[in-house]
């Protein structure tokens, strides 16, 4: 898969934040891969000692190694398994909103990444998430969308207080005939029953008339 | 002889109903129909919309006007400006009669509760402005959330710019009583985004917020999202230890989850689900979801309403925080067709966002194809 680096000239944030590091992620769970969707939003008391981190040579610009750099120092502190085996998460795709917007406590970059899924068997599985990037300032999000196969069902999620740690609890089944298919099925048998129930109630009474 | 005749032509027709409502149903066509009346609501929104042009000179109507599919239709966030930087026609550069006009609009496009709201949120704004020139106040909320030192009133510097005067409209489409065409009012802490077509109209994505929470103007007690606060509250306190063990969410939620710049996420949902709630209490989530699905015209709230209640079954609410009012609490109410979110920021009773959301048929996704 082809890496993304992308420095956006605007910013989407929906933030107010101060002396928070607001770290919000998206797990998308597929049969055999996961994406992640982390957003990185730094208040505006943080966001120097964020940035600091970012633009390491502070010529008041991200560039595309530095992104790259600091999208791998957040994956690094991020760990997913699924029913206790590692996965390895690689970067996809980052994009990062201008300096002045960080410091102004209203840029959020989103970094993208996914880790492919070892072969399972149908059944209950659990994949859990952790961030410890920067807990000292870090506030936390951590949600499952909704998988976009319908060979995975979410049961449930459990997390921590603070959202650091989630854990999806999911079932994975094998292919099954989509929903549509599946009811238009139901309908052609339903109708060949009805057909072939006429048929044999003409026949009946052709012979009782007989 | 006849038994087995009857249970086959049974089996078989309950066989094709299932299949026949099968289909349709994941259409979504479960919605209710438009109807004559709601055609007859955005021809009233699209005359005033047009009386207003007539108002405009032709850089005003230039300013105001964007195509129908194009970068402004996702353009709007609850950052105020130059922050967040809008497009379309600012009320403060518009004469008396060209800002009542954009009133009347509202007036038209809106309901009555949806218009109080709107125009509280941006008295809200006014009174952050007035604070903001005055220096830093007392209290949780945080009146400049942008560099320290910036300029409030007029954003100089890059700062925030806070004010009445500081809200935009902008026109997506022609305004047409057939045709798609969206309809785009924001600033700080307000984003309505009504798309219509026809006979049939959504305000999702919206974000209504609030900041201050709580004000006085004219010795008069404002609370735009006051009814959603309480509303919430009462319903979360109505339930039982066992539906509220459902409902409350065992971490904290920070903010918003699918806020501006989450088009076309889908969170799964939590918490309890409405079918489990006893008649009177789904009555409370709905009187709660209305808060919401009520900001536009009558005309178009009810039959969606209608169509959010008819997903009972698979419509949640949850809640994380303390339950007592006057705490800083999250709470979310989420089905097929619905997600609605209310998040204190920083733990601040005095500084809400919320959000509204159709993940179906934000943007009228479905009827402007």
């Amino acid at each position: 898969m082809t890496l993304q680096l992308v420095l956006m000239s605007g910013s989407w944030t929906s933030a107010h934040r101060r002396d928070e590091y607001l770290q919000a992620a998206r797990l998308a769970i597929d049969p055999d891969r996961v994406e992640l969707e982390l957003d990185l939003t730094p208040g505006i008391a943080v966001a120097d000692v964020v940035l600091s981190e970012i633009d390491v040579d502070s010529d008041g610009m991200i560039s595309v190694a530095e992104a790259r750099a600091y999208s791998d120092r957040v994956l690094n502190a991020i760990a997913l398994d699924v029913d206790g085996i590692p996965l390895r998460v690689e970067l996809v795709e980052s994009r990062f909103p201008p300096v002045d917007s960080v410091r102004n406590g209203q840029g959020t970059a989103r970094i993208h990444a996914a880790a492919s899924m070892p072969r399972l068997a149908d059944g209950l599985h659990h994949l859990r998430y952790r961030n410890a990037y920067r807990s000292d300032i870090g506030v936390y999000l951590a949600n499952a969308l909704v998988p976009g196969s319908d060979r995975v069902i979410v049961a449930a999620q459990r997390r921590d207080l603070y959202q650091r740690d989630l854990v999806i609890d999911y079932q994975l089944s094998g292919q099954p005939a989509p929903t549509t298919r599946r009811g238009l099925s139901v309908g052609v048998a339903g109708a060949l029953i009805l057909i072939a129930n006429l048929w044999w109630r003409t026949r009946t009474r052709q012979r009782e008339d007989l | 002889m006849h038994v087995p005749f009857r249970i086959a032509t049974m089996t078989g027709l309950a066989l094709s109903v299932v299949a026949v409502a099968t289909v349709p149903a994941q259409r979504g066509a479960t919605s209710p129909r438009p109807s004559g009346a709601q055609a007859d609501v955005t021809a009233r929104i699209t005359s005033s919309a047009q009386a207003l042009l007539t108002k405009l000179d032709d850089a005003g109507r230039a300013k105001v006007q964007f195509p129908f599919e194009g970068p402004q239709k996702t353009r709007w966030s609850n950052l105020p400006s130059p922050m967040f930087e809008r497009q379309g026609l600012r009320m403060g550069d518009l004469t008396a009669a060209q800002r009542a006009a954009v009133m009347e609009l509202l007036a038209v496009a809106l309901s009555r509760d949806g218009y109080r709201k709107v125009t509280e949120i941006m008295q809200g704004d006014e009174v952050l402005r007035k604070q903001s020139s005055q220096g830093p106040r007392g209290g949780g909320a945080d009146p400049n959330p942008g560099r320290a030192g910036a300029g409030a009133r007029g954003g100089g510097r890059g700062g925030p710019a806070f004010g009445e005067d500081q809200y935009y409209l902008a026109f997506l489409g022609t305004p047409s009583a057939t045709t798609p065409w969206m309809l785009q009012f924001g600033g700080h802490h307000l984003a309505i985004n009504l798309t219509l077509a026809g006979s049939q109209a959504t305000m999702a994505p919206s974000l209504p917020a609030a900041q201050p929470a709580t004000f006085t103007v004219e010795g008069r007690t404002v609370r735009p999202l006051g009814n959603e606060n309480d509303k919430a509250f009462a319903l979360i306190n109505a339930l039982n230890t066992e539906q509220r063990g459902q409902a409350i969410l065992s971490s904290r939620v920070a903010d918003l989850v699918v806020g501006p710049g989450h088009d076309g996420k889908t969170i799964q949902p939590e918490g309890i689900r409405a079918s489990a709630l006893s008649a009177a209490h789904q009555t409370m989530l709905w009187e709660l979801v209305r808060e919401w699905v009520g900001i536009i015209n009558d005309g178009f709230a009810e039959p969606r309403m209608a169509e959010i209640r008819a997903k009972l079954a698979d419509t949640y609410f949850a809640w994380s925080g303390p339950t007592s009012n006057g705490s800083a609490a999250y709470f979310r109410v989420q089905g097929p067709t619905l997600v609605i979110e209310y998040a204190p920021q920083q733990g601040s009773v005095d500084h809400i966002h919320t959000i509204y959301r159709d993940p179906t048929n934000d943007y009228g996704a479905t009827f402007t194809k």
